[in-house]
């Protein structure tokens, strides 16, 4: 651990942030209840549910699925889906022979409209470093591991575009519907990092997979 | 099993235990507010605060490289020193 990342009360982030607040919001560039207001949206409302609909519909809706592979930003919009950090969105669709995984080499580039923000591991120099050297490693890290003749194709997100995985839909869920499908998608799969469960070892998981 | 597999096992590991979980203290919440805010009010754009973000999480790298070590999920440090940076830049806390 480098020294310089010691903290001692006086000077730990949580004492910069409220120093930070304390001076902005005297000179009335921020107030706290637009602050809260954020966070709300954030932590509540705006998270991987909403891709899970984007999955859903594409998995039960062919048109829907070829407008969201041709222009994704378009496509999400439909649902509602736009804000900060949804700029140009990708869509890429997992098949039984290609697996796609999404990370952002630089920092943390996200799709926020539709997954929210990203979580920790995302995040991490440990992810970010080796998605691209090492892709199947960190997938079995995940406990997912790919057949030898399925084709990994690693997205590196940037400023300019975001990256949205279509998992593969299980096999048993024929005739399920749309919000039904919409439950079973995980923020995981959508960034590549896991396969979607058939839906009878789906129950053993069901306390991972509520959002 | 080496050093960057466990690492991100960890925090793999932390991810499942909370799965909703988006921000790991409330000081980290009120940054990424703070942040938001000011670039939604045209203080700075989004962009410019990314720059910052990325030189500071490169310049951890480089260290991390150099010593062999991983991190432990402090990215928002990154962030608060990236937002910390730039309003000094723009003058806007003087």
């Amino acid at each position: 651990m480098s020294g310089d990342h010691h903290n001692t009360d006086d000077t730990g982030p949580a004492a910069r942030v409220k120093a930070l607040e304390a001076i902005l919001t005297e000179k009335g560039l921020i107030d706290a209840a637009a602050l809260d207001a954020i966070v709300d949206i954030y932590e509540t409302r705006v998270g991987p549910r909403n891709g899970a609909r984007v999955v859903a519909k594409a998995w039960t809706d062919s048109e829907y699925r070829k407008r969201l592979l041709a222009n994704a930003t378009s496509a999400v919009a439909e649902l509602g889906f736009a804000g900060p950090e949804g700029g140009h969105l990708v869509a890429v669709e997992n098949t039984d022979r290609i697996h796609n995984l999404v990370v952002c080499t630089l920092c943390s580039c996200y799709p926020w409209p539709v997954l929210g923000l990203p979580p920790v591991w995302y995040k991490s120099f440990a992810y970010r470093s080796r998605a691209v050297s090492d892709p199947r490693g960190v997938l079995r890290d995940f406990g997912l591991e790919l057949a030898p003749e399925v084709e990994v194709r690693v997205w590196d997100s940037s400023a300019e575009i975001r990256y949205l995985v279509i998992p593969e839909r299980p096999k048993g869920t024929e005739g399920m519907s749309e919000d039904a499908l919409a439950g079973i998608v995980t923020r995981d799969s959508m960034v590549g990092v896991a396969k979607i469960a058939a839906p009878a070892s789906r129950r053993i998981d069901s306390g991972r997979a509520r959002a | 099993m080496s050093t960057a597999t466990k690492a991100l096992n960890n925090l793999i590991e932390a991810a499942r235990l909370d799965a909703d979980h988006v921000f790991s203290a409330p000081w980290e919440a009120r940054a990424f507010a703070i942040a938001l805010k000011l670039s939604e009010a045209g203080h700075f754009s989004w962009d410019e605060f990314r720059d910052r973000l990325i030189a500071e999480v490169g310049a951890s790298e480089r260290i991390r490289a150099r010593d062999g070590t991983s991190d432990h999920g402090e990215y928002y440090e990154h962030f608060l020193r990236a937002l910390e940076r730039l309003l000094d830049e723009k003058g806007i806390v003087l």
